[in-house]
């Protein structure tokens, strides 16, 4: 008898560890706090798109920067290879851009181009290591202060690391991925662009966030 | 009378044992309600342990056109539901337009993707263990390999 339960004892010991597994392995498939999520460190970057017009389109985007990193050089189409855009030369109008950044590189803080116009005022400076661009369109009417009244309004703010990185590549191309490397190593919460018009309002930032707020 | 009683045992084992692979690969779920008259209602969950099964049993000359069709994207799918794994409960894309409502996101392990409008509803969950084992199939019978 004895050795009977012996003989039975190897598979039930089997059985009763694949049924105390067999919840921990299923929950393993559905709980959020999995020791592979996403860890606080990480950088998301956000994208969020608010049409006005007709039905009141909203688009939000959320892509971990890490994983960026990963997928974009496996994507291999049209102008981007290996995380590289290439661009044709003739498309900068001349201008030698790795020329003119690295003039602005160099240079101290300050404001650098500064137009108003009419229809449109523009402005570009370097600051604290940040490289603003301010672009807005102006109504060809005037506003209640009397001043022309705004079409619409752009606003980028990009760290100078991220600029220098996505100008690191070749002559012609952009190192899409060098630049998303900056912006990982970048600390803190940074609104990278936005855009206010009548149509749209367009916000794209970079945070530790995996949700848009 | 023992050798039925360790039949039952190895009967009982066996189905554990299949229970336990099955939980551990998870399932597909697909749900379809078409909001027109006579139109389709479609749900159905099916162990994603099946599908890699399913495929060694797909004509070679079907997966190999099948393969040359989708190869140009299969490295991109395999990184992308890989990485996709390092963050669950998380939502990827999320557009509203009116009554439209287009969501992919990542419920656990699982990639989700809805698709709400006034038309139907279309909600699709699928392991990324099982799109990740797909893709390396059809990458495995990629003509010139």
């Amino acid at each position: 008898m004895h050795a009977r339960s012996l003989r039975f004892t190897g598979p039930a010991l089997l059985s009763l560890a694949t049924l105390l597994a067999s919840p921990a392995v299923f929950f393993a498939q559905t709980s959020p706090t999995t020791s592979s999520a996403s860890s606080s460190s990480d950088r998301w970057l956000h994208v969020r798109v608010i049409s006005t017009e007709s039905k009141g389109e909203t688009v939000r985007v959320n892509v971990p920067l890490e994983m960026a990193e990963k997928v974009l050089p496996a994507i291999n189409k049209d102008r981007l290879h290996n995380g590289k855009v290439r661009f044709d030369d003739h498309e900068m109008n001349g201008v030698d851009v790795k020329a003119l950044l690295d003039a602005v590189r160099t240079s101290k803080d300050g404001e650098y181009v500064t137009v108003q116009g009419n229809d449109s005022d523009v402005r570009v400076a370097k600051q604290g290591g940040y490289m603003f661009v301010h672009v807005t369109e102006k109504h060809s009417y005037n506003d209640k202060n009397g001043k022309p009244s705004e079409k619409s309004r752009v606003e980028v703010k990009i760290p100078m690391k991220v600029v220098d990185a996505l100008f690191s590549a070749g002559k012609d191309e952009l190192d899409i991925v060098a630049a998303l490397r900056a912006l990982s190593a970048h600390g803190g919460d940074t609104e990278l662009v936005s855009v206010k018009s009548d149509e749209n309002t367009v916000r794209v930032w970079l945070d530790s966030k995996n949700v848009s707020d | 009378m023992m050798i039925l009683a360790k039949l039952g045992l190895g009967v009982a084992s066996t189905i554990v044992f299949a229970s336990v692979y099955t939980f551990r690969e998870g399932v597909i779920r697909v749900d379809v309600d078409e909001h027109r008259d006579g139109g389709s209602h479609v749900h159905f969950w099916v162990p994603a342990a099946a599908v890699p099964l399913a495929m060694r049993f797909v004509p070679t000359e079907h997966l190999r056109e099948a393969a040359s069709h989708a190869s140009e994207f299969m490295p991109l799918v395999q990184i992308v539901t890989k990485e996709l794994r390092r963050y669950p409960d998380t939502t990827f894309v999320d557009v509203e337009d009116g009554d439209d409502h287009v969501r992919v996101s990542t419920v656990g392990t699982k990639l989700q993707i809805d698709v709400v409008n006034p038309q139907e509803n279309v909600h699709v969950a699928v392991p990324l263990t099982t799109v990740n084992d797909v893709a390396a199939q059809l990458a495995a019978n990629a003509p010139g390999i």
